[in-house]
This record gives structure tokens, C-alpha cells and sequence, in this order.
């Protein structure tokens, strides 16, 4: 399939790093690897396993956290059937942004490379701009650009496409757009840290190879930059996932998800265990999904050799 | 051909970018807005900008805010920069743990990673919250989005390059200075980005590990909303960008944004 | 919580506030003197005052008092406790922000010389987490009423030293015995509120009394409705003649089935009042009383009304807690909150009625006469108030709100 030109690459042996007698090599490793895996081992992994203990216990009368009791009974009430449809919210929002980001992303990440020359920088750090604003003000702005006599509707109607405000607030469409936007930089840095590491010896050997365009893009430049794809993917599915800001700013009625049940269990609930429990089980789903999805695509990139 | 591809994709950029900051514009309108709350236009005023910086609360917050970012970013980048070339260059027991291990902060749900953080250092420490705290806080849940954008990268690096280096007579420190680190240095500044936007805006874990005297801006605005969210806010947010704006103007004519890997002359000649 | 003089004698009791105030007297030192040289002789120099400074009869402010101010009233210094202990030099608030009159803050600052620090929070829920067992580092906050014997009997809020809030008689008479606080023991009564229904009358053009309103087709996709499952079950347990605190699951059930019918007409759940009706997408909306007069302020004519099937009210409360680490300056800022010229700040800045009794002569006469912030006494006692219900009865409802919002 997919005949790629790969990179030298393929699959991870040791590398310089480790070259050198063995312990040395050992050293350097864990040189690399030691502080983030301890920093997230005693501050996150640490901290969750409190939680996950929690989550096996529940509450006293006066609503304080007991562990006279532990049991799995919080996660057995976390498999209610109405969480389904606002996990299937959480979902849908997710994939959606996901593709819309990585759509959006890609194109103009590679412009930014390709035709960004000395100002490729600049244009990167203008994608970031936006974001260090407050997230409620920005979240305001698009309110003010999609409500019934917002800017948006006045434009429609001034061009004569509509004669009156079509309902964009608090809609699936808004929701997705706020997200959309939110996670675009989380798609386009990745995306364009890969694609400006092409070497463009291989672009030009695929366009001798490939006579249109197109193809050459779909086989040689797409496949090079996988990894920058798969890092934009995640960056943005996994945290949309858990968004529930958004939505709820954004959207209406029929646009809760699974994030914001857990949020409300946790505070309004005052329900600590069964919030815990609940989150357990949405982070287990999702990891499960994500290391299947990344597997099937990591045997089918190499297996296009 | 290619000359056209480029009208098309630069007429795309443009859209996209005008996307990107059509919220911001309305921001930076609105900052200029009479009323004092509401999302309506009652009329043009200066007022908000000097009332903001007589307004020691939200000056203090912001100050918060900015110590907090500086030190989860810097933090956050190095140890997950190191973090995301080891997992993408060495191969060692509990590879896929670790990259899995990558993966969980991302999918934690907000509330879970700030309760659970909350409730850390309450039972072990008995803290209520505090600027340190929330230091630590941040560069958690940064580091794995500097990992995995650096790791992208670092796997897209051909190791004989270092190799070369090494050949070369230089040490295996040498190499990873002066050859590795310039190849993921884009990557590593991306993530510094990320990390940055994603420290400057939080809100959940923030609240659940600020303590007295560390509110950061998100707090400060967030608690607006009960009694009306008002324009001093847009009128920060502007200042904000106005200032990286200028900073980021007078950088790029300085030629900061200059440097970067030379490109073969074989590409010129494809282009 | 109209006045209950009848103009036709001297009100003793408002006398002898104004007295007390007046001479930086507190409620226990009079009470020793009358312990001392017995009632007649202790009150007799207070009525003759009264009497001769042409305390009479009428209804009218008292000659002590400023002219009512329109704005943010000057903040007067709180009469000093007897035997008073030095503050610390520090006091940690933990509050909504914009919650707190600045001048109140500034005046309490420098009157003792104490630095402010507040921080901020954008839900209740959120501030109980913040506060946890025993207030954290907080030594100020503001629970809601309903929750303070939970706290009391957690062990997290403080008793208070009523030696040193001598402005506490400023509180009006319904508040000295709250059900929630047996004679404000452990709390002070901070606001009050109304919870009802809000519409832009240029919309809506007729004038809805009923909360029925909000399940009016008409105005399909412009209905809001709080996000609060306390409150939105109470406004729909009530419309069908049942208590807002019901622990009947079958009564929840009907109060469900009515509200799934009532979604497809919501434009949205939200606690953003303000943003929310302001925006325009929403001309008709379940929100608190007070916020009107903050929408007012984009659409003039905003209008509210408690629903005539009845409507909920709240309130909340200043306290200080057991592990807060400057009790003392804690005490002497409550003390300060409950001073008429303070309280009346506070109620100007964020419109909402306080229990405070000998502020309405600072309050904006336009709050104050506004029925619907400020209604007539016997409109507010069959208003229902939202109780904190047992932990069954609360999952009960909390699984039927995730029902709805699902």
C-alpha cells in the first residue's frame, strides 16, 4: 500500500545517544527521561492514585469523605446509561474538532513552512497570539459575533442571503466552532514543527517520481509527516475530550458532556467518590480507544515499507 | 503551477488568520465599550484603560499569572523536551509505559487533575494552595504537551546525523549540543508556546491550588461573572496583546526570528 | 422588610440603636448597666435623650443620619468594640469578585491597619472546596445560609465573639434568630435574594405573572434557565403546588416530566445571568432579583417578577473559621461589614438587599423602593427558601437533573 519513502529511520534502534559502553549509555537515558517520568509520577501519578482511592469509598452524612467501606459500587453507578448520551456529546465534539483542526491545520502549517521564509517564526507566534487573551472575553467575542443580532447575522442579512436571524448561539455549530478554534494552535504547532522538517530533496524526488501534485503530496509528503499528525491529533482529540468550558458556554441544551457530569458531581454533587469514579472510567475508555487507534496506524505506516 | 498553489494557499492563510482574530478585534472593540457590563454597545470611552491600572486586584493577578506561566513554561519545557527526545530516539525497558504514561495527563479530566492535586498536598503537606503549588500544578499538566509535540519531531530527525557528528571526533555531550538540540529547537519552542497559553488561561486546576495572594487573572476574571464581567477586562486583554505585538515587532526587526537551518541549495532549485 | 413602626409612639428599639450608635455604646454594656441599676434607671437617660433631641414620633430618618446618597454612601468608622485586642495585621477574604465595596475595604484598612488580601472564586461549590475543613488560609468568606449548619457541625466555621460586633443591632429584628444560625451564633446574615423570572419587555410584550411563562411556546429558543438543579426544580416544584424542598421522588418525577417538556423550548442552562440576557438571545429568563438592576443597565426597561404561584428566596452569610489565621482582625471586619454606612455600600455596588436594618437610610432609594429587590414583608415570608436537603434526597434529584441535561 502507501508506497512511502520513508526516512533512514524506521523502526527506533539505539542511537548515538546511547552508543558508548553500556552503563554510560544507561545513564544518558535516564538522564533524558528521569525528570519527566519522576515529575509526573510523584505529582500526577501520585496525586490521581489519592483520587482513585476515593473513588472506592464514599460519604457520610455530613457529606465529608469516609473510607470505612470501600467498594467498587461508585463505578458500577458510573456505567449508568445516562451518561451515554453526553459521552456520545463528548465524543462526537472531540472527532469533529479534531478533523476540523487537523483540516484547517495542515494547510496552512505548510504554507507557513513552505512559503513563510524568513518570517516562518513570526507567523507562528501569530497563531499563538490570540490565546493569551482571556479565554471568557474570547468566548464573549464569539458570542457577540454568533447571537441572533450579532455580526454575523447582520452580515447575512445585509448581503440579502437571509431575511431573518438564524439561531448560531448555543448550537452544536457554535460549540464546534469555539472548539474548533480553541484546539487550532494545538493542531498547527505540531503540525508545522513536522512538515518544516521535510527535507526537501525528498519532496523534489517525489515529484520526479508522481506526476501530479497531488499524488506527490498524498504519497511522499503525507506519510513524511505522520508523526506531526498523529502528535496534532492527539494534542487535540484527548483534551477536547475532557472540555467541558466550551460546551457550556457555548452551547445549548442538548450539547452537556460527559466532562461537565463529572465537574457537576464533583461540586454540586458534593459527591467525591462518584465523580472520581466517573472520571476513572471516562480516562480508562479513552486511553484504551487512543492506544488502539495508535497502534492501527503505527502498523499501518510501517507496513507500507 | 507552483505560483498559483501559492495564490490559493496564501488567499487560505489569510482566512484563516482573519479566523484567528476575529474574536480578538471584537475584544479589542468592546474594551472601548460605555457599559459597564452587558455584551451590548452603549458608546465609545476611554475610561476602562486607566481605571484598569488603578485597579490593584487585577494588576496583582495578572502579576500572578505571568510569575506562574514563566516558571511552568521554562520548567514544563526542558524536562519534557528531554522527556520527548528520549522516548523518540532510545529504546529501553518501559518504553511504552512511559509513552503511555504521556498520554493520561492529557485525558484527565480538569476537575480530577485539580482535586487531586488539591487533595495531595493538603494530606501530605497541609497546604491550602499557594504560588509554589501552583508552579508545580502547571508544569504538570504541561509537560506532556511539549513531550509528544518534541517527540514528533525528534522522530522525524535522521540519527545518523549525530552520528556524523560523533565520527567527527565530537563527544556524545558535544553532539546532542550542537547537533540534536539546534534539529528539536523549533519543536522545543513550540511546545514553550503551548505551555504558555496553556498556563496563562487555566482555570480549573488553578482555582482548586491557588492559596491567599496567588489569584491569577483567570480567577480574578471568572469571579466577575456572577455580578457582570466588565470591559476593564477586554481592556487588559488588548494591553496584553498590544504588548507582545510590540515585543514581538521589535524582536523580528532585531532578526531574532532570523535564524534557522539554511536550506540545501537542491531545495531552491526544486521550489 | 418594610418597617414595622406605626408612627404613633417612639420606637424604643430604633431609639435605642441610634443611641448606641450614636454614643459607640455596645448592646452588652447597656444590658450590665440595666443589670446594674435596673431597667428604668439605665434607659431613662436614653429616652430623655431621645426625647429632648427631637427624637418623635414620625417615620422620618433620624436627625443623626446623612441625606440618603445616590451613589456609593461614605463609609463611616465602625464604633470600636469595649476591650478590644489588636488586629493582626492582616485579613485573607475569599469572595466573588466585584463583591465588596472598595471604600468598605479601604476604610476597614485603614481604620486598623490591616492589609486585605482577597481571592476569588466563580461558583459556591467551588468556595466550599476552597474553604474545606477549616477555612483553608481564608479568614473571611461568604457560605450560603442553607449550608452553615453542615459547616457548624463539621467543625469548620468559628464562633463568634459578640463582644466585638456591636454593630450586630444594626441587623433589622427578622434576622436576629435565623433557623439556619440559632441567634447568629457561629454567622452573620451578609444578602438576601429573590430568585424569579426576568424578560426584556420589548419582546415579551405583555406582562407574565406566572412562572409558566418560561414554558410558553411563544417564545421558542429565547427561554433561559439557571443551571442550578436546586433552583430549577424548586421554581417547577412549586409551579405544580409543591414544596420547593420535596422529598417525594413522585412529585420529582412530575417536576421532571415537566421540564423535559420545557427543553426544546430553552435556549440554554446558564448561571450567567447577566452575559446571558444581555446578549439578547434570551428575552425571557430565570434569574435572581438583583440582577435586573445590573441588566438594566443595558436594557433600561428589564423587567422581573416573583411568580404569584410563589418563588424562592436566599441569603448568605459572613463568617470566619476555626483554622483562619487572623481571627481577630476577622471579627473586627465583620463588625465593619454590619455598620449601616458599609452595608448600604455593598448593597449600591451589587444590588442585593441586605438584613441590615439601619442602612436603608444609605441605600439608593432607588433599590430600596423597587418591590421587586425589596418587597413588602409579607410577600417575603411565603417565599420558600431552598434547604440543604439530605444526601439521598440530593442524589434523588441530581439523577433526574443529569436526566434532563442528557
Amino acid at each position: 500500500m502507501g508506497a512511502a519513502v520513508q526516512p533512514a529511520e524506521a523502526s527506533a534502534a539505539s542511537t548515538p545517544l546511547t552508543d558508548g559502553p553500556g552503563r554510560l549509555a544507561r545513564l544518558r537515558a535516564a538522564a533524558l527521561v528521569l525528570p519527566g517520568v519522576g515529575w509526573l509520577v510523584l505529582f500526577f501519578i501520585v496525586p490521581l492514585l489519592l483520587i482513585f482511592v476515593v473513588s472506592l469509598g464514599s460519604r457520610d452524612a455530613l457529606d465529608r469523605i469516609t473510607l470505612a467501606n470501600p467498594s467498587l459500587d461508585n463505578y458500577a453507578k458510573a456505567f449508568d446509561p445516562v451518561f451515554i448520551p453526553t459521552f456520545l456529546n463528548s465524543i462526537r465534539f472531540a472527532t469533529i474538532t479534531t478533523i476540523l483542526s487537523l483540516a484547517i491545520g495542515y494547510p496552512i502549517a505548510y504554507w507557513i513552512s513552505r512559503y513563510g521564509g524568513r518570517h516562518k517564526v513570526l507567523l507562528i507566534i501569530l497563531v499563538m497570539l490570540p490565546f493569551w487573551t482571556s479565554y471568557l472575553i474570547r468566548t464573549y467575542s464569539w458570542i457577540i459575533l454568533l447571537r441572533d443580532n450579532g455580526v454575523v447575522n447582520s452580515l447575512l442579512q445585509a448581503f440579502g442571503l437571509t431575511s431573518e436571524p438564524i439561531i448560531l448561539m448555543n448550537t452544536d455549530l457554535s460549540v464546534i466552532l469555539g472548539m474548533t478554534y480553541g484546539f487550532l494552535p494545538f493542531a498547527i504547532l505540531p503540525l508545522f514543527v513536522s512538515i518544516d522538517r521535510l527535507d526537501p530533496n525528498l519532496i523534489a524526488a517525489g515529484r520526479d517520481l508522481y506526476a501530479s501534485g497531488r499524488d506527490a503530496f498524498l504519497h511522499v509528503t503525507l506519510p513524511l509527516t505522520m508523526p506531526g499528525i498523529v502528535a496534532a491529533a492527539l494534542l487535540t482529540f484527548i483534551p477536547a475530550l475532557g472540555d467541558f468550558v466550551t460546551p457550556d458556554l457555548l452551547g445549548g441544551p442538548g450539547t452537556t458532556t460527559i466532562a461537565k457530569n463529572i465537574q457537576e458531581l464533583f461540586l454540586a454533587g458534593r459527591d467525591w467518590p462518584y465523580g472520581a469514579a466517573l472520571g476513572f472510567v471516562l480516562m480508562i475508555v479513552t486511553l484504551t480507544g487512543t492506544l488502539v487507534a495508535l497502534r492501527t496506524l503505527r502498523r499501518e505506516v510501517a507496513g507500507g515499507d | 503551477m507552483a505560483r498559483e498553489r501559492n495564490r490559493w494557499l496564501s488567499a487560505y492563510a489569510l482566512i484563516v488568520y482573519a479566523f484567528l482574530f476575529a474574536p480578538i478585534v471584537v475584544l479589542i472593540i468592546f474594551s472601548f465599550n460605555k457599559a459597564r457590563r452587558g455584551l451590548v454597545w452603549q458608546g465609545f470611552t476611554l475610561d476602562w484603560y486607566p481605571k484598569l491600572f488603578s485597579n490593584g486586584e487585577l494588576l496583582d493577578a495578572l502579576t500572578v499569572t505571568l510569575e506562574v506561566a514563566l516558571v511552568a513554561v521554562i520548567v514544563s519545557t526542558v524536562i519534557g523536551s528531554l522527556l520527548g527526545l528520549g522516548l523518540a530516539r532510545l529504546t529501553f525497558r518501559g518504553r511504552g509505559a512511559t509513552e503511555t504514561l504521556l498520554l493520561v495527563p492529557m485525558l484527565t479530566p480538569e476537575i480530577v487533575m485539580g482535586l487531586s492535586l488539591l487533595l495531595f498536598f493538603l494530606q501530605l503537606f497541609d497546604a491550602h494552595g499557594s504560588l509554589a503549588q501552583l508552579w508545580i500544578a502547571h508544569i504538570t499538566f504541561c509537560v506532556s504537551y511539549v513531550a509528544v509535540v518534541v517527540r514528533a519531531r525528534a522522530a522525524n530527525m535522521d540519527p545518523r546525523l549525530e552520528e556524523a557528528a560523533r565520527d567527527l571526533g565530537a563527544s556524545a555531550w558535544g553532539a546532542f549540543v550542537h547537533v540534536t538540540l539546534p534539529l528539536i529547537l523549533p519543536a522545543v519552542i513550540a511546545g514553550g508556546l503551548l505551555a504558555f497559553s496553556l498556563s496563562f488561561d487555566d482555570y480549573v486546576v488553578t482555582t482548586f491550588n491557588s492559596g491567599v495572594g496567588s489569584s491569577t487573572l483567570p480567577l480574578y476574571i471568572y469571579g466577575k461573572i456572577k455580578f457582570g464581567v466588565t470591559p476593564e477586562i477586554n481592556a487588559i486583554s488588548t494591553i496584553i496583546v498590544a504588548v507582545t505585538a510590540i515585543a514581538i515587532l521589535i524582536a523580528w526587526r532585531a532578526g531574532a526570528f532570523d535564524s534557522g537551518p539554511r536550506r540545501p541549495v537542491a531545495d531552491e532549485a526544486a521550489t | 422588610m418594610t418597617d414595622r413602626h406605626d408612627g404613633s409612639s417612639i420606637d424604643l428599639e430604633k431609639e435605642l440603636v441610634r443611641y448606641m450608635v450614636e454614643h459607640r455604646i455596645s448592646r452588652r454594656y447597656l444590658l450590665e448597666r440595666i443589670a446594674l441599676v435596673g431597667g428604668a434607671a439605665a434607659l431613662a437617660p436614653i429616652i430623655a435623650a431621645c426625647t429632648s433631641s427631637g427624637g418623635s414620633a414620625s417615620a422620618a430618618p433620624s436627625s443623626a443620619a446623612p441625606s440618603v446618597a445616590a451613589s456609593v454612601a461614605p463609609p463611616s468608622a465602625s464604633p470600636s468594640p469595649t476591650a478590644q485586642p489588636s488586629p493582626e495585621g492582616a485579613l485573607n477574604i475569599l469572595n466573588w469578585t466585584d463583591y465588596l465595596a472598595d471604600d468598605v475595604i479601604k476604610s476597614f484598612e485603614d481604620q486598623f491597619s490591616v492589609k486585605v488580601t482577597q481571592s476569588f472564586f466563580s461558583t459556591t461549590d467551588e468556595m466550599y472546596q476552597k474553604i474545606g475543613e477549616d477555612g483553608g488560609d481564608y479568614d473571611i468568606s461568604f457560605p450560603i445560609s442553607v449550608d452553615v449548619p453542615n459547616m457548624v457541625e463539621r467543625g469548620v466555621i468559628a464562633k463568634l465573639d459578640k463582644s466585638m460586633l456591636p454593630n450586630i443591632v444594626n441587623l433589622g429584628q427578622e434576622w436576629a434568630n435565623p433557623g439556619y444560625d440559632p441567634g447568629n451564633t457561629y454567622t452573620v446574615p451578609y444578602m438576601w435574594w429573590t430568585t424569579g423570572v426576568g424578560y426584556d419587555p420589548k419582546r415579551v410584550k405583555e406582562e407574565p405573572t406566572s412562572s409558566k411563562a418560561l414554558w410558553d411556546a411563544r417564545w421558542k429558543q429565547h427561554i433561559s434557565m439557571l443551571d442550578d438543579w436546586q433552583e430549577v426544580f424548586g421554581l417547577t416544584l412549586i409551579q405544580q403546588g409543591h414544596s420547593a424542598n420535596s422529598t417525594n421522588t413522585a412529585e420529582m418525577d412530575q417536576a421532571l416530566a415537566l421540564l423535559e417538556q420545557q427543553k426544546p423550548l430553552v435556549r440554554t442552562y446558564s448561571t450567567d445571568t447577566i452575559g446571558t440576557m444581555t446578549s439578547g438571545d434570551v428575552w425571557i429568563g430565570h434569574i435572581w432579583g438583583a440582577d435586573r438592576f445590573a441588566i438594566q443597565e443595558t436594557i433600561p426597561d428589564f423587567a422581573y417578577y416573583i411568580p404569584e404561584e410563589g418563588g424562592v428566596k436566599g441569603s448568605d452569610t459572613v463568617a470566619t473559621f476555626t483554622g483562619s489565621p487572623h481571627p481577630v482582625a476577622a471579627q473586627l471586619f465583620i463588625n465593619h461589614l454590619l455598620d449601616a454606612h458599609n452595608s448600604a455600600a455593598n448593597t449600591n455596588l451589587i444590588y442585593y438587599m441586605g438584613p441590615n436594618a439601619a442602612a436603608k437610610e444609605f441605600i439608593d432609594p432607588a433599590i430600596l423602593s423597587d418591590p421587586t429587590i425589596n418587597p413588602d414583608q409579607e410577600i417575603v415570608d411565603k417565599l420558600e427558601e431552598l434547604l440543604r436537603l439530605d444526601q439521598s434526597v440530593r442524589d434523588e434529584y441530581l439523577s433526574r437533573w443529569q436526566q434532563l441535561r442528557g
